[in-house]
């Protein structure tokens, strides 16, 4: 089984605070992982340390068959692509200037000439949707349009791995079927990806499998249908089971 | 054909300014020398607080640096003038590297802050050095050649905006704006923030301490008060904002603008050029605070209201 | 070692003085964010108005305080109400740059009316002074100590317990909150101002006793105002006493044993240091 992503015995903690604790889990390269659980559960908390803002108080993050120690932007070097829940656009460049920043730097250095990294960001800007948009200033785009530009961003990396931190949220239902329509198009590019989710509508439209976490440990990990009915899981949601 | 109409301008301009010293009176050039000088000194500042958005106080650190340490080479080391000036810049250039590494890490106020300090502990120390002549001074060997002095600062200040014009097309230049418009997400893209940071510090250094370097061998006599004076980095930074930060030649007309008009108002008394510069400071970061570039450009749409604007984006 | 004790009790004494003169400063930053670079000319204005009180109408510089203490909070409130809170919501480098364009002004706007001299304020008993365990303690300078850990004192309980006082601080913490309980922002901040800039002005006044004014002491007075708040840290007034103190004991000690003309290299040389190693400051959290 070729895992591009591996936890082992993952843990973290903030002074007196357990955020997570004895996680471990495997992302098989090219599937979707869903990550989900209650408010707090240590879901961002865990993307921020395969991200490389956090390091973990104890266990490994294994990518590729290594072990992850390096700091965040040589993870982006290595082709590990995020997105953030409170989306962080380059505010006063254009949007074409945004996605240009990420494919001059993304995964194994991205490209050195500008003008090529232009041309790339305008294909990604079209596959997310964005290409009316190249001109304008990323900070006066609205919502979902926001969003957009992240992913973008992230796909202009060629990542191998895209962590994905609730990027539906306050999005509408149309809104919400364009994004995983664009997911699905970055897994069928080869993409693995973990992704941080509320919407059950998208949880279940993308998900390979579900790691559940509470409390910061794992509860269930698994087939979606089999995870979101185990009473565990229930539970820990107090009966919330659809979006 | 726009395009070609700019080029022209510039290629004129530039013309004009190199034939300067054969056509124009002796205090105009002196003049010249000085505009010259803090213009570079403006753009300098772009680079670490317009394209990198770390707003430094410390310029005239650098400044000083250069100053001194070209002065040491050319009394201490008998060495050419232009050795002197390198050096110099490599003084100031490893201090960059040295002290940038830990002060860059701060952010917003704390760096403005530290800066600020670096900007009074490092004339302190170097009044108190020997070999940089105390408080008294040093005297470099003279040479009484205006015209040489204003190309020298001519051919500084083309040669800084031609590297802000290419950093501004490079790689190198886009890391630097990603970092000042979000630092964290510069980093989640793979851009090594901490080697850009100081490598612009480093470059804004450079240009600042070439810079000191010609004026200490221009004025001859030079003294910590003198080279290190806070007042530079006033004037420096007003004259980037002013013009635009983050433009290629926002920072030249800012310089020039703002130097011009305070020479002409200072003919009388002394204090006026400062207190111009305190006031013009505060009308324009109140009124145009995105500088001239942008007045430049949003002026036509907008009209008067463009100063409105600016105010009510910005109040309570 | 009586020396060193000489030595201590002036930094002590010194650091009263420069508690006071960072309270100021603290108050802005804290409640406003606003780093006040005209601070130290704040600083140097109430010294020039004490000055003159006590030149042209013979009036001691304690009872002056009130009086340096109005004129400088009313210049402080309209500067913050017409000026600054036009950019408050800018990026704070703007703010930066307008306060530094005051300094600018008010620096220059001094030397052209006041003249660069040298001026001292020399009350009858300046050169009084008296003997403990030791050291000989002039009167002026513990005059100073005690009036500036009184207004330093006085803050506090204002800001715990007056209704003015908790207006300000409830703005500071939430501003869109403090707004719907009918607070008037903009005059609350204008009125924090004027509060910051009367402390500098009182911390002036007591100045001209200890030390030779001229107009352009603001600049260095304002990094010193810097060194204390970062060293001290923003958490409350007690943190600028700390502060204060410990720059003051730190610049006595670096005049005795490497020389007065290293004091500042040793005050700022200890800004760096502290921003660079522990930016929460010495005892606690920043703003």
């Amino acid at each position: 089984m070729d895992l591009i992503l591996e936890a082992r015995n993952l843990g973290k903690r903030f002074q007196g605070l357990v955020a997570l604790k004895h996680v471990s889990f495997g992302l098989v390269r090219g599937e979707i992982l869903g990550l989900v659980g209650p408010n707090g559960a240590g879901k961002t908390t865990l993307i921020n340390l395969v991200s490389g803002t956090l390091t973990p108080t104890n266990g490994d993050i294994i990518f590729e068959g290594k072990v992850l120690q390096q700091p965040t932007f040589r993870r982006a070097r290595l082709g590990i692509a995020r997105t953030f829940q409170i989306t962080k656009p380059f505010s006063g460049l254009t949007v074409l200037e945004n996605v240009a920043v990420a494919a001059l730097f993304g995964s194994e250095g991205g490209k050195r000439n500008l003008r090529q990294a232009k041309q790339a960001a305008q294909q990604w800007l079209e596959f997310v949707g964005l290409d009316q948009r190249l001109s304008m200033r990323a900070d006066s785009l609205g919502g979902p349009d926001r969003k957009r530009l992240e992913l973008a961003k992230a796909l202009a990396m060629k990542p191998k791995l895209l962590l994905l931190d609730e990027v539906m949220a306050g999005l509408n239902q149309v809104e919400i079927d364009a994004v995983i329509t664009v997911i699905k198009k970055m897994r069928d590019q080869g993409i693995s990806i973990l992704i941080v989710e509320h919407v059950m509508k998208a949880i279940r439209a993308l998900c390979d499998r579900l790691l559940v976490l509470h409390h910061g440990q794992t509860i269930a990990l698994g087939d979606p249908s089999q995870v979101l009915n185990d009473p565990a899981v229930v539970e820990a949601y107090l009966g919330r089971k659809h979006a | 054909m726009k395009l070609l109409i700019r080029w022209s301008v510039l290629a004129a301009a530039l013309a004009l300014l190199i034939v300067l010293p054969w056509v124009a009176p002796a205090t105009l050039v002196q003049f010249g020398i000085s505009t010259l000088m803090l213009a570079t000194l403006a753009q300098s500042w772009s680079i670490i607080g317009g394209y990198t958005g770390y707003a430094s106080f410390g310029g005239s650190v650098f400044y000083g640096l250069g100053s001194y340490g070209t002065a040491i080479a050319m009394i201490e080391y008998h060495l050419p003038f232009g050795v002197g000036l390198i050096l110099g810049a490599l003084v100031a250039v490893i201090f960059a590297v040295l002290v940038g590494l830990p002060v860059l890490r701060l952010r917003g106020h704390y760096f403005a802050i530290a800066t600020l300090a670096l900007a009074q502990v490092v004339p302190a120390i170097v009044s108190n050095l020997e070999i940089a002549g105390r408080n008294i001074g040093l005297i470099l060997p003279l040479l009484k050649n205006d015209a040489l002095f204003y190309e020298a600062a001519l051919g500084l200040l083309v040669a800084t905006t031609i590297s802000i014009w290419y950093i501004s097309r490079s790689r190198f230049g886009f890391g630097l704006m990603a970092i000042r418009e979000n630092e964290d997400a510069a980093a989640a893209m793979g851009i090594n923030t901490t080697l850009y940071k100081t490598l612009a510090f480093a470059i804004a250094g450079f240009f600042s301490a070439m810079s000191g370097g010609i004026h200490a061998y221009w004025i001859t006599f030079i003294e910590p008060g003198g080279e290190f004076d806070i007042g530079l980095n006033v004037k420096m930074i007003i004259m980037a904002v002013f013009g635009g930060p983050g433009s290629v030649l926002g920072p030249i007309a800012g310089a020039f603008l703002l130097s011009g008009i305070s020479e002409i108002l200072s003919f009388k008394i002394s204090n006026v050029a400062s207190l111009f510069f305190g006031f013009v400071i505060v009308i324009a970061v109140v009124l145009m605070p995105h500088g001239l570039a942008d007045l430049w450009h949003r002026y036509k749409k907008l009209g008067l209201r463009y100063f409105s604007e600016n105010i009510r984006e910005n109040r309570v | 070692m009586v020396l060193l004790w000489q030595v201590l009790a002036n930094g002590i004494l010194l650091g009263g003085l420069y508690a006071l003169m960072a309270l100021g400063l603290a108050l802005v930053w804290g409640v406003l964010n606003i780093v006040n670079l005209a601070h130290g000319a704040f600083i140097m204005l109430g010294a020039y108005v004490c000055y003159y009180l006590f030149a042209l109408v013979h009036v001691d510089p304690f009872l002056a305080l009130p009086a340096v203490m109005v004129v400088l909070f009313v210049l402080g409130y309209t500067l913050q109400r017409h000026v600054l809170n036009l950019i408050i919501r800018a990026p704070m480098f703007n703010t930066l740059l307008v306060t530094f364009g005051f300094e600018v002004v008010l620096t220059n706007l001094a030397q052209m009316i006041f003249s660069a001299d040298f001026r001292t304020v020399n009350p009858g008993y300046a050169g009084a002074n008296f003997n403990l365990l030791g050291a000989t303690i002039p009167l002026a300078r513990i005059l100073a100590f005690t009036t500036g850990l009184s207004l330093t004192a006085g803050l506090w309980f204002f800001l715990l317990k007056a209704r003015l006082g908790r207006a300000i601080r409830a703005t500071a913490q939430n501003l869109i909150a403090a707004r719907l309980y009918g607070v008037e922002t903009r005059t609350i901040y204008a009125i924090t101002f004027g509060l910051g800039a009367a402390l500098a002005g009182a911390a002036g006044d007591l100045y001209g006793l200890v030390s030779q004014i001229n107009p352009y002491i603001g600049g260095s007075l304002t990094a010193k105002s810097f060194a204390i708040c970062i060293i001290g840290g923003l958490q409350n007034p007690l943190g600028v006493v700390v502060g204060g103190i410990f720059l003051g004991i730190v610049e006595s000690l670096t005049a005795l044993y490497l020389g007065p003309t290293y004091t500042d290299v040793a005050s700022f040389g200890i800004l760096v240091l502290v921003l660079v190693l522990r930016p929460t400051g010495l005892l606690g959290r920043t703003a």
